[in-house]
């Protein structure tokens, strides 16, 4: 996979074909936490883009030269993944804070809060060692750092887009009459049922 | 012993992670469709909690408050490690299914939220009754989950080859159960019925109190 094409397919199908909040059920915490408005849900899709490219390829430099090479990678991959996204967030959070305070009023409080989101773990985890989570059908046994950056943009993006799409669509669920046992979440699980039965849609696209 | 029962009783009924609290969803969602494999993942997470919950909680005088986050997942991700490893030994078949899950059992907020919110401030006798009672509410969740699922998604519950339950020929199964809406939907019709059921306890309990 060197062409442009073939970049865009890996980012489409990140993104929109293998989303992975609708399709894949990965990261579903802040996806029925922060979804309730719309201004949140932006500002924690902008920090989920940011933070799982950054680990993202800071995993994958980990497992290509440390990890590999020292033959360690198949028992001690979960607690150094871990805790690379860990410090990263931190680090990022106190990097924010002195450099964007502006960056660091839209995403700051979402920050913390991306360490236990699995979506991350998930997607530096696949793009370090591709295949192993299934995300992707389309992945290769190995990506080169280009090729993980854009898939990591694609499924974070992805993510972004599901989340703001549902958030929009629980704000509209708030002025609708509903049945008193199901007002709140019930019917926002059943709202996702039916947005994540319209991804399935895309999954026909070029047979990804 | 009343302490230990009340720490217990919490998990199973008015803080049950999943239906109450609404966190650690993923898994739930995801591996609930087939018992047979909700049953292991329930079982993992217990694992994961309790322990994680007695290594916190005995230490929790020597963990500085500053770096508590970090050492609590690392504590977490060594037994995570121990679950992933044993059940790829022990169980192959069902590790197949559920592999992707298991190391993400470390993310799962259940886990990190009991270490933080019970664990770090209680004795470790507590923390077992807690890491035991918050563990086998998810299991039960889960499980409910995955049979709703199975049964009405495939018409039977199969274990281990052999179906348990079995509905009659003439039912028709509606596979968008066993497909991702289908988790959503399910589970948004088990909150619903959760709370019709807590409506009903609280009314009984007050019909009960007004008694002279």
């Amino acid at each position: 996979m060197s062409t442009v094409s073939q970049m865009a397919l890996l980012f489409i199908g990140a993104a929109l074909v293998n989303n992975i909040l609708l399709t894949r059920f990965i990261g579903l915490c802040p996806f029925f936490g922060v979804s309730g408005n719309m201004e949140t849900s932006l500002g924690m899709s902008l920090a989920v883009v940011f933070v799982m490219t950054m680990a993202s390829s800071a995993t994958w430099v980990v497992w290509q030269y440390v990890l590999e090479p020292l033959g360690v990678g198949e028992f001690l991959y979960i607690p150094a993944f871990i805790l690379i996204i860990a410090s990263l967030v931190q680090f990022v959070e106190m990097y924010l804070r002195k450099a964007s305070p502006v960056l660091y009023r839209a995403m700051g409080i979402y920050l913390p809060l991306i360490t236990t989101n699995c979506a991350v773990l998930a997607a530096a985890t696949e793009s370090a060692k591709p295949g192993f989570f299934k995300l992707n059908i389309a992945l290769g046994s190995s990506l080169s750092l280009g090729e993980a950056l854009v898939y990591t943009l694609g499924v974070s993006v992805g993510f972004g887009f599901a989340l703001v799409t549902f958030a929009a669509l629980r704000e509209r669920l708030e002025l609708a009459p509903v049945s008193r046992l199901f007002k709140g979440t019930p019917i926002a699980f059943i709202t996702a049922s039916l947005l994540s039965l319209a991804y399935i849609g895309f999954s026909g696209w070029f047979g990804l | 012993m009343k302490e230990w029962y009340a720490a217990f009783r919490q998990g199973l009924s008015i803080e049950n992670p999943l239906t109450v609290l609404m966190i650690g969803l993923c898994a739930t969602l995801a591996v609930s469709t087939q018992v047979q494999n909700a049953v292991f993942m329930g079982f993992a997470v217990v694992f994961v909690l309790t322990m994680s919950n007695v290594i916190v909680s005995a230490f929790r005088r020597q963990i500085p408050t500053e770096v508590r986050i970090p050492i609590f997942i690392v504590v977490i991700a060594s037994f995570v490690t121990i679950v992933d490893l044993s059940m790829n030994a022990f169980v192959p078949g069902i590790y197949q299914v559920l592999g992707i899950w298991i190391p993400l059992i470390v993310v799962n907020c259940v886990i990190l939220g009991r270490a933080e919110a019970f664990a770090y401030h209680n004795r470790v006798s507590l923390s077992i009754a807690d890491g035991l009672g918050m563990g086998i509410g998810y299991w039960s969740v889960i499980v409910l989950l995955a049979a709703l699922r199975e049964l009405f998604g495939t018409g039977r519950i199969v274990w281990f080859d052999t179906a348990l339950v079995q509905l009659p020929s003439g039912y028709q199964p509606p596979g968008l159960l066993l497909l991702f809406p289908g988790a959503f939907l399910v589970f948004g019709f088990m909150i619903a019925g959760s709370r019709w059921a807590n409506e009903k306890l609280e009314a009984r309990k007050e019909a009960r109190a007004c008694r002279p």
